[in-house]
């Protein structure tokens, strides 16, 4: 078979459907990428657009442009579009395009969780951009503080929205994050060993396990606040038990990690681009490696430096300082690591080189007033000035915004599959960049002359007057280089010349493709011996479309690709994976009525849309694998491999261990939030404990040890045990719930709700899972009888079994105690 | 897997000590701990953690080079290393303050 | 940025350490990329950048900068002193009320009074939301947080009227959400504390 006949038959296989049905439909992370990063780009205009309307707002002393209603709802909103709208998914994006090009393999792990995870984007985005145009958007500030953003405060619909909507596109990251780690792990190319991986997919992979332990804090805050604006659970209130200082400590556990997930993609850009125009290699792989690993986890430990005004203790305080200070260090490694490429190499001055100096020049002050705020007495006077609006924004747009810009234009060739038409680009470049430090240079004086962030306006005479009338002025001509950037994106990809395969001579997998790419991505798949495969074999994209690689046979008609080993890279099973299928936006758009119902308070519409929900997911699950056995199959090159279905460790299975690794972070977010009410908030203890009696105690522990055991002997006996366990501890927590009646008497009841109520739903959950591998392998399913499904139920019974034990004890554990 | 579980290891124990000591910084503190009379007694307990979080991550960095426990992959036993190395220095680092600060001011 | 007491002045002074230091750092970066852009291509000393410059030199200068910032820390916090003046300060949506330990009863709206030249317990609380105090002449600012008491030492160099400010975004009344402290020479503060209107 020749390489036109090979690319034809693949791209039947492949292809997504034509038409406005393909756009439904599609599971293809090429074109899933780049929906991703369209929409994100909308957003981050809808942004941009929010930020120049607070400029015309605070160009000159009181200005009657906006008042104050709409002004915090603008603020707010800007703050939100651009954090969870733009920046997350524009990673995503680039991700989801990327990541499987970069380490040779033909798409991510779960291609429908990608388009699932995109539609969640979409519904739960435009559910935010519907309360902009109808007036109710969130206006207590990106990090909705109670009780401002509570009852209290913010009796409307308006949080509703920010916690609901944002909850739903949260769904989105879970998922891609899930995703790409489970990628980086299992689905390289084979050889290509976790040090021969590309530098980005390193720090995807990093960035990903941090999206997966960052964002459940922030998942449980929202839930709490939204049942105690819905339902009074009383978390944030002082007066019930609660404390505003829960959500404080809940959302920047998210929100610092938050700003390294959006850094360390655009570190792991650089380090990709940036020995390219270098035309040699990155100095320090492994010492890159370790510092962006250090990045990710250091900055778990520095969440409140965000809080370093509320009264907590000097020691307190001193730790986070120190562990702030730290993290500048594996930041430094990396600079430098990058000027020393430079140093090395030959660099030239095109466009994605340009717009990195523009990152040099910029976040290196962002990192240097960092510093500055992270010693103590300093941002005592800066918190919540100006001074923090400034740094704040040149760590983002110089850390994210520059380096992402000469993301756009190095990676454009590949996109487009056309040469790009440099000048307009330049002209934006020059507009960009001055009008950037115009806007935000001088604010960080008019921070410390006392300029306060998200005042609405502010009187003449205090000294800040012609700075902000430069920043705003600044802000426009900005604004008209991003309209430029947009227009120039737009024509390249219409109009320009087809252009060259490797224009910038870079030696990653991406570029060993036709461009714009295949649906396939590789005819076949390479065998990987270094870092750059391409410098060491120029002629390998030929011979890769001429079939010479693993996996160079459509001959079996389906989608299929290899799973490695983690650390080798060697080839272990073949993955089957699923056509194009409307499941997943089905699915999205069910959960969105779940969500709307909660919005709406039509509360109703919840238990039936969850129904649905758990229909759509049952389907997709049932839908895997066959009912016959196929054995050993041939990949080319030798080695007769297994397909998932027939293995022990399916992809579903590490998918569900990460996404278990985010549920437990979920878990042990709320057990944080349990001591920290019971010994730091006032107005403890309530009325009275829980105290469960011998009964409960009997019952769970009869009840964990018949689900542990159960699912570890024969099948049918097997589960003849794990029901009645799972019952056992469900039933020790309704008795634990009869205890305290009323949620929303106290802190301590409402809490009591919420965890029970989590053991009760993943007791649920390992029911629903132990009887559908149940009915697989009645209906004969290869792999319910010998591959991985009755592993992975036993993942998901033993975390409930776990987590109600550990629910029980601590609903007692204040009863015993005192 | 393996590999990846000794690459996550040394950070992962730094945080969790981290989180420990604040953790219990904030609970000594707290208005409902029967403290001891003796505002030494706090420093001594949190001393004493910070001291046994930086013998953990030393001990760590000593597994991770004895031949048992040792990565194969050379580029990546250095990365491991180096990241057992930061995580011992970010323990000192970080956790050194209970020896200086005045604790529940 | 005009420090009007010691403890912004010592914060002052921090600033402008940091400001020279960072500037010095940038111009070291700047001249290291200049440099590192026109050398002729060929291997480097890896060890060079990443040990010494990356590692080294970054912890040695945060080292020194986070033991500078933390003793500084531990010196404006409020610690028992003689001629101690303790005051109350409840912040609501949105004004402020201020009560004196040493005038029991007697409350001023948006107009806190002090002795100059002595040291000022301030007990921040709030009613509703969670607001926070900032006398930028004076000292940082702390937050009140329903259900908290969080104490803050400021002092007063000089007799003068201060301007203080609410620095945490708390709805549509944030913005004009201000209020002035009155430092008053000894006389004054006593007639103060006997009730007299200043």
């Amino acid at each position: 078979m020749n390489a036109l006949r090979r690319h034809r038959a693949l791209s039947r296989i492949w292809a997504s459907e034509p038409g406005l049905r393909g756009w439904f439909t599609t599971v293809n992370h090429t074109d899933l990428g780049r929906m991703f990063l369209a929409v994100a780009i909308f957003f981050f205009i809808v942004g941009g657009i929010l930020a120049m309307l607070i400029r015309a707002q605070l160009a000159s002393p009181r200005s009657a442009f906006l008042g104050p209603d709409h002004y915090n709802q603008i603020f707010t909103m800007h703050g939100t579009i651009m954090m969870f709208l733009f920046a997350i998914p524009f990673f995503e994006g680039l991700a989801v395009y990327l990541l499987p090009k970069m380490l040779g393999t033909r798409d991510l792990a779960f291609p429908r969780l990608t388009a699932y995870g995109f539609w969640c984007y979409v519904f739960g985005g435009s559910m935010m951009i519907f309360s902009l145009l109808a007036g109710v958007a969130p206006d207590s500030g990106w990090f909705m503080y109670p009780p401002l953003s509570s009852t209290i405060g913010a009796p409307g619909i308006n949080s509703d929205f920010w916690l609901i909507g944002i909850t739903f596109v949260e769904i989105s990251a879970i998922s891609a994050a899930v995703e790409i780690t489970v990628t980086v792990l299992r689905y390289r190319a084979p050889g290509m060993s976790l040090s021969r991986m590309p530098i980005f997919a390193w720090y995807a992979l990093v960035t990903a396990v941090m999206i997966l332990t960052g964002f459940p804090p922030l998942i449980l805050g929202s839930i709490l606040l939204e049942l105690e604006r819905a339902f009074d659970m009383p978390f944030f209130q002082v007066a019930a038990g609660g404390d505003a200082l829960l959500w404080q400590h809940l959302f920047w556990l998210f929100g610092h990690p938050e700003v390294y997930i959006i850094f360390l993609p655009a570190a792991g850009a650089i380090s990709t681009i940036l020995p390219v125009m270098a035309r040699t290699r990155l100095m320090g792989y492994g010492w890159v490696v370790a510092a962006a690993v250090s990045l990710g986890v250091l900055s778990f430990g520095l969440w409140v430096h965000h809080m370093f005004t509320t009264g907590i203790p000097h020691m307190g305080l001193a730790f986070f300082s120190a562990a702030s200070t730290l993290v500048a260090v594996p930041t430094a490694v990396q600079i430098f690591a990058w000027i020393g490429t430079l140093s090395k190499g030959r660099p030239s001055l095109h466009l994605p080189m340009l717009w990195l100096l523009a990152f040099f020049a910029t976040f290196v002050i962002g990192g240097l007033t960092g510093v500055m705020v992270a010693i103590v007495p300093f941002d005592w006077q800066a918190h919540d000035t100006y001074f923090i609006v400034a740094h704040l924004h040149y760590v983002l747009v110089g850390g994210f915004v520059f380096p992402m810009l000469a993301a756009l234009y190095y990676w454009m060739p590949h996109f487009t599959g056309r040469k790009t038409y440099f000048k307009l680009g330049n002209t934006a470049f020059w507009l960009i960049v001055p009008g950037f430090h115009g806007t935000f240079l001088l604010l960080h004086w008019a921070g410390l002359l006392g300029m306060r962030r998200r005042i609405d306006t502010y009187e003449s005479g205090q000294g800040w007057e012609a700075i902000n009338l430069i920043a705003s002025i600044s802000g426009f001509v900005m604004s008209i280089g991003f309209a430029l950037v947009l227009i120039d994106v737009v024509i390249n990809a219409a109009v320009a010349i087809r252009g060259s395969r490797d224009p910038w001579k870079a030696g990653t997998l991406e570029w060993a493709m036709p461009t714009p790419s295949a649906p396939y991505n590789f005819a076949s798949l390479p065998q990987v011996t270094s870092r750059e495969p391409l410098y060491d074999a120029p002629d390998l994209p030929v011979r890769l479309a001429r079939g010479e690689g693993y996996l160079g046979d459509p001959s079996r008609g389906r989608r299929e690709t290899l799973s490695v080993e983690i650390a080798t890279g060697a080839p272990r099973y073949i993955t089957v994976f699923p056509g194009n299928t409307v499941l997943p936006m089905l699915m999205s758009a069910v959960t969105g009525l779940f969500f709307l119902g909660m919005l709406l308070k039509t509360y109703w519409l919840v238990p039936i849309s969850a129904i649905g929900v758990i229909c759509c997911a049952l389907y997709w699950a049932w839908s895997l694998g066959g009912t016959t056995r196929e054995g050993a199959l041939p990949v080319g090159h030798g080695p007769e491999l297994l397909t998932a279905g027939e293995v022990a460790d399916p992809p579903g299975w590490w998918g569900s261990i990460f996404l278990l690794l985010a549920n437990g972070t979920f878990f042990g977010s709320l057990l944080f939030g349990y001591v920290f009410l019971w010994t730091i908030a006032p107005n403890w203890p309530p009325p009275r404990y829980a105290e469960p009696g011998l009964d409960v105690a009997l019952a769970a522990l009869a009840g964990a040890g018949l689900a542990a055991l159960g699912p570890r002997l024969r099948p049918s006996t097997g589960l003849l045990l794990l029901l009645p366990g799972l019952g056992g501890l469900a039933w020790a927590g309704i008795r634990i719930l009869a205890r305290v009646p009323d949620p929303t008497a106290h802190a301590y009841d409402a809490t009591l709700w919420v965890l029970m109520g989590y053991a009760l739903l993943h007791l649920a959950v390992a029911l629903v899972m132990a009887l559908f591998v149940a009915a697989r392998r009645r209906a004969g399913h290869i792999g319910a009888i010998a591959g991985g499904e009755p592993r992975i139920a036993r993942l998901w019974s033993d975390y409930a079994v776990l987590i109600s034990g550990i629910a029980v004890l601590a609903a007692a554990l204040p009863g015993w105690l005192t | 897997m393996i590999s990846v579980l000794r690459l996550s290891l040394p950070l992962g124990l730094w945080l969790a000590s981290f989180s420990a000591v604040y953790g219990l910084h904030g609970l000594l503190c707290s208005s409902r701990w029967a403290a001891p009379p003796i505002a030494l007694s706090e420093r001594a307990l949190l001393i004493g953690a910070t001291l046994a979080a930086i013998a953990l991550q030393a001990l760590c960095l000593l597994i991770l080079r004895s031949p048992r426990w040792r990565e194969p992959d050379p580029r990546l036993r250095n990365i491991g290393l180096a990241l057992a190395a930061v995580a011992l220095l970010a323990a000192a680092w970080t956790m050194l303050p209970v020896v200086a600060f005045s604790s529940c001011l | 940025m005009h420090p009007a007491g010691p403890a912004a002045a010592i914060i002052a002074t921090l600033w402008w350490v940091l400001l020279i230091g960072a500037t010095a750092i940038f111009l070291l970066v700047a001249g290291l990329i200049a440099w590192a852009w026109r050398r002729p291509p060929g291997e480097v000393q890896e060890r060079r950048f990443v040990v010494w410059l990356g590692l080294a030199f970054p912890l040695a200068v945060l080292a020194a900068l986070l033991a500078y910032g933390l003793v500084i820390g531990e010196r404006l916090l409020p610690r028992a002193t003689p001629d101690l003046v303790e005051v109350r300060a409840e912040a609501r949506q949105w004004d402020w009320r201020f009560g004196y330990a040493d005038a029991p009863g007697r409350v001023t709206e948006n107009q806190l009074h002090i002795p100059a030249g002595r040291p000022v317990d301030v007990a921040i609380s709030s009613a509703d939301v969670v607001h926070s105090f900032w006398v930028p002449r004076l000292a940082g600012k702390l937050d009140a947080v329903p259900g908290h008491v969080n104490v803050l030492r400021i002092e007063a160099d000089r007799p003068g009227r201060y301007e203080g400010l609410n620095a945490e975004y708390n709805g549509p009344g944030y913005r004009d959400h201000r209020f002035t402290v009155i430092a008053h020479d000894a006389e004054g503060w006593q007639a103060f504390l006997r009730g007299e209107r200043p």
